[in-house]
């Protein structure tokens, strides 16, 4: 196993460790968007898989993990890679249970929901996840979680927030299937570049971490 | 880099905020001995384990750690096992999590071992980390770096906070651990009693500066312990006090050797132990050098206090 790998799991130990929060952070979004199936993996991006993602790093703080990442044989590096790898794995693990409840909350609705629609679904949630991630963890890296937790949540869903409104004023937001086809693949590999942007800034941060 | 040392530490420099700063710090341990490292609250101890581990960098000097230039390759974090003064896992982990966490780190990690120690520490794994008490977290802490066969042990003040009991156990274990000549043990603490048993070498920090480090019999042999009467240690030439405490009815403080047979004929000289050593250094008063804001160096120097005055003489008043 490598020590990425390592980390990963390291940071999967962590975050079952708050098991319950995260489930119920499954469940609220999961109701909230019973009757409205179509929007509930971009909700899960919005509001739930960031916070689980970031779990590893609010613990770090909270109990001192950053302390065991030194004394472990894990290069540093391997550190940092290790939890945005987290991050991808969570997005992964729950955008696709998310589209399998989406998938049957649809059915129970008589909705009708073919799989290119899900697929715009789950390019909106990468989008919404990336965009949280990206600005997220190299602060959390920064300055650590309990010292800029709340911005750090903040300011991304604010920043998706505006945008949505923004669209939504000028009258641009009648997104269907076909109009935004031809964009999914230049979405997913715009997130992706954002995100090993991201992983970039964060190193540098973490020479600069507030210890 | 190869040698003999469990660790050596030279010319090493850092500073810390605005106010604190270890400078030219320089000592060193040979493999499979004890180094006790002594000093008040404050004085630099964890910050020197911080640059010894390799945790916080150095701006000048140079560290070997086993061998190797500190920071030297990850995997000789496989050797050494670190036990501070607080827990590092997380609290909602039971004991056997804490074990799955961290096995797969190390490749010579002996779950029997981490098994057995619990069972001999009396911890529950099924206990949680966030519900044991400090004693039993030290425990678990020292289980861990036991578990993974490190050579080297670096305890950060591992007793303070634990009941006599359990600093005899811990005693017990770094002795048990010393059976293997190849094993070295560094333990900073404020508690000295531990190390009168199980020292070997023992350093001196005051105000980030190395006071005096090498065996704990010439640490011991270096210093004398004089008393008086409360004019008894005024006026004295020659001789530098250090920590000298005054009351109404007499005076103590503590001096270098050769400086004790200046006074043997007007005050009672007795050896110190650790103990005394530690709390007459810690009661010195640093002064701030002129310029860098760097205090007074490691050592009194001799015929300092020519006509000692209590702006020259650093002492603490006691009722």
């Amino acid at each position: 196993m490598t020590a990425i790998a390592r980390t990963v799991v390291l940071d999967l130990r962590t975050a079952v460790a708050y098991r319950s929060q995260a489930l119920l952070l499954f469940v609220v979004v999961a109701l909230i968007e019973f009757k409205n199936p179509i929007l509930l993996v971009p909700a899960l991006a919005l509001l739930a898989i960031p916070a689980i993602a970031a779990f590893p790093l609010q613990a770090a703080d909270k109990a001192g993990l950053e302390t065991l990442y030194a004394v472990l044989p894990v290069p540093r590096r391997s550190v940092l890679y290790g939890h945005y790898a987290w991050a991808l794995a969570t997005y992964l693990a729950l955008a696709a249970a998310g589209a399998m409840f989406t998938l049957a909350f649809a059915r129970a609705q008589a909705d009708a929901f073919d799989g290119r629609t899900l697929l715009v679904v789950l390019t909106l949630s990468w989008a919404v996840f990336v965009v949280n991630v990206a600005i997220q963890f190299p602060l959390f890296i920064r300055f650590g979680h309990s010292r800029i937790g709340g911005l750090g949540t903040v300011l991304p869903v604010a920043l998706i927030m505006a945008v949505i409104i923004k669209l939504h004023l000028t009258t641009r937001l009648h997104v269907t299937v076909a109009s935004v086809q031809a964009w999914l693949p230049l979405v997913w590999v715009a997130g992706a570049v954002a995100i090993v942007a991201s992983v970039a800034v964060a190193i540098a941060a973490d020479t600069r971490r507030v210890r | 880099m190869c040698s003999d040392l469990a660790f050596a530490l030279r010319g090493v420099r850092t500073t810390v905020g605005d106010n604190f700063a270890l400078r030219d710090v320089s000592f060193e341990l040979p493999t499979g001995y004890v180094m006790g490292l002594i000093g008040a609250n404050g004085a630099g101890k964890t910050t020197t384990i911080r640059c010894l581990l390799g945790m916080r960098p150095i701006q000048t000097g140079e560290i070997e750690l086993l061998g190797h230039r500190v920071p030297g390759p990850v995997a000789l974090r496989q050797d050494v096992g670190v036990v501070l003064d607080h827990t590092y896992l997380v609290g909602e982990w039971r004991l056997v999590e804490v074990e799955r966490a961290l096995r797969p780190f190390y490749d010579r990690w002996d779950g029997s071992r981490y098994r057995q120690l619990l069972d001999t520490f009396g911890l529950d794994p099924r206990a949680k980390v966030k519900d044991l008490s400090r004693g039993m977290a030290m425990k678990l802490m020292i289980t861990v770096a036991l578990s993974h066969q490190a050579r080297l042990l670096v305890f950060d003040e591992p007793t303070s906070g634990l009941d006599p009991v359990a600093r005899d156990e811990l005693v017990g274990i770094i002795g048990d651990f010393l059976l293997d000549e190849g094993h070295s043990v560094l333990f900073s603490t404020h508690i000295t009693p531990d190390l009168d048993r199980i020292g070997d070498y023992v350093t001196l920090i005051h105000d980030g500066r190395i006071v005096r480090t090498g065996t704990k019999d010439e640490v011991l042999d270096a210093y004398r312990i004089v008393r008086g009467g409360p004019d008894d240690l005024s006026g004295l030439v020659g001789v530098q006090l250090i920590g000298a405490r005054r009351t109404p009815t007499g005076a103590q403080a503590l001096v270098r050797t050769e400086e004790a047979d200046l006074l043997a004929e007007r005050v009672l000289v007795e050896a110190p132990t650790l103990d005394d050593i530690a709390v007459h250094i810690g009661a010195r008063v640093p002064h701030p050098d002129p310029g860098n804001g760097a205090s007074r160096g490691p050592e009194p120097r001799r015929g300092a206090g020519r006509r000692q005055s209590d702006s020259s003489m650093p002492t603490r008043e006691i009722a």
